[in-house]
C-alpha cells in the first residue's frame, strides 16, 4: 500500500515537472542570433541564410585573390545597387554590411559612404562637411573615387508538391574595376529550404 | 516458416532503399600536396563521432596574409545525415576573433560521403582556430 501510494506521488510529481516544461516553451527567452536554434521558416529569408551567404561569398571573393591586384591597399569600394527580385521586402543591407564589416577586417578593402547609386548617399553630412571644409579653405574637394564597386542581385524560386514546399534564394555578388568596368570576380550563392511549415531550429 | 521468408525479403529491400551511401572515383596517386595540420580532437558526443568522423585538417593562407582550413569529414553512415558546424578563429595573443560572418553553418552529407568544410578567418591577426560541430536533431 505505502508502495503504491510512493509510486503515485513520483508519477505526480514527474507529471508536474514534465508540465511545467512544457509551460516554459512557449514563454520569449533569448538564442544566439549566429546559433542553431533560430526559426527557419519557409517564406522569407532568416538571418542565418544571410549569414551564410555573405560568409560564403566573401570566402570565394578572398580566395579568388583579386583583392591584392588594386594598387593601393586597402582599395576603396563604394556599393552600387543590389537589385532584390524576390517576393519578400528585404533590406539588402543585411548582406552588404556584413561583407562590408568581413572586408574591413581583412585590411584590404574600405568602404566610402559618401557615394551611392543614383547619387544616394549612405552618409549625407560626411558629403555635406567634405564639401563645405573644402569651400571653406578655398580649394576644390578631393573625393576619394572607388577602386571597385560592388552590385549583385537577389532571386527567389519557389516550388511545390503536395504539401511540401520549396524555396531557394540565390544571391549573386559583381565585383567590378571602375577604371575599365570589368567584373574581376563574380559569385554565387544559392540556399534552398524545403518543408511544409516553419520550424525552430535547424 | 513459409510467412517469414516474405517478410525477410521484404526488410531486405526495404534496408537496401535506405542505403544511400555515395560511391566516388578519383586519382589513384592524387598530385595535391596539402599542408596538413596536426589536431587535437575532444569528444563529447560519442554517437556524433561514430556518426561523422575528421579525415583531414590542411590550411593555406589566400589572399596574401588570411589563414584558411580545411576540414575533410566523412559520414560514416550509410544515411544522409545533416550536421552544424562552426569555426572560431584565435589571434596570435589567445583571443578569440570575432566577425560579422561566423556562426553556425549546415552541412548535408549523404551516405559515406567525405566532403571538405572550409573557411577563411577575415582578420589577419588569426594564427589558430576551433571548429565545432554538433549533429542535427
Amino acid at each position: 500500500m505505502k508502495s503504491t501510494r510512493l509510486a503515485i506521488l513520483a508519477l505526480a510529481a514527474a507529471s508536474a515537472a514534465f508540465l511545467t516544461g512544457c509551460a516554459t516553451q512557449n514563454n520569449a527567452k533569448y538564442v544566439d542570433a549566429k546559433g542553431p536554434n533560430t526559426i527557419v521558416s519557409l517564406n522569407s529569408i532568416n538571418i542565418q541564410d544571410w549569414n551564410t551567404a555573405a560568409d560564403k561569398l566573401v570566402a570565394s571573393l578572398l580566395a579568388s585573390g583579386v583583392l591584392e591586384r588594386a594598387p593601393e591597399l586597402p582599395a576603396v569600394m563604394a556599393i552600387s545597387r543590389i537589385r532584390n527580385n524576390t517576393q519578400q521586402q528585404v533590406d539588402t543591407d543585411s548582406l552588404t554590411k556584413k561583407i562590408r564589416i568581413a572586408l574591413n577586417q581583412t585590411g584590404k578593402v574600405v568602404t566610402t559612404t559618401t557615394m551611392g547609386p543614383d547619387g544616394r548617399v549612405e552618409d549625407a553630412m560626411a558629403a555635406d562637411a567634405g564639401a563645405m571644409g573644402a569651400f571653406m579653405a578655398g580649394q576644390k574637394q578631393v573625393t576619394k573615387l572607388p577602386y571597385y564597386t560592388l552590385s549583385g542581385k537577389l532571386l527567389e524560386d519557389r516550388v511545390s508538391v503536395g504539401s511540401t514546399k520549396q524555396v531557394t534564394y540565390t544571391f549573386q555578388l559583381s565585383l567590378t574595376t571602375v577604371k575599365d568596368g570589368l567584373a574581376l570576380w563574380e559569385g554565387e550563392e544559392l540556399i534552398t529550404k524545403q518543408g511544409q511549415r516553419s520550424s525552430v531550429g535547424w | 516458416m513459409k510467412i517469414l521468408l516474405p517478410v525477410l525479403a521484404l526488410a531486405a529491400l526495404g534496408l537496401t532503399g535506405c542505403a544511400t551511401s555515395v560511391n566516388t572515383v578519383q586519382r589513384a596517386n592524387p598530385q595535391a600536396t596539402p599542408s596538413y595540420v596536426a589536431d587535437q580532437r575532444v569528444i563529447t558526443d560519442t554517437t556524433l563521432a561514430r556518426k561523422l568522423s575528421t579525415v583531414s585538417v590542411n590550411e593555406a593562407k589566400v589572399s596574401g596574409n588570411l589563414l584558411k582550413i580545411q576540414v575533410t569529414l566523412e559520414n560514416r553512415s550509410t544515411k544522409p545525415q545533416a550536421f552544424t558546424y562552426k569555426f572560431d578563429w584565435i589571434a596570435d595573443d589567445g583571443m578569440e576573433l570575432s566577425s560579422p560572418i561566423d556562426g553556425w553553418k549546415q552541412i548535408q552529407l549523404e551516405g559515406r560521403e567525405v566532403r571538405a568544410i572550409s573557411s577563411i578567418a577575415t582578420n589577419p591577426r588569426a594564427v589558430d582556430f576551433r571548429l565545432k560541430v554538433r549533429e542535427n536533431k
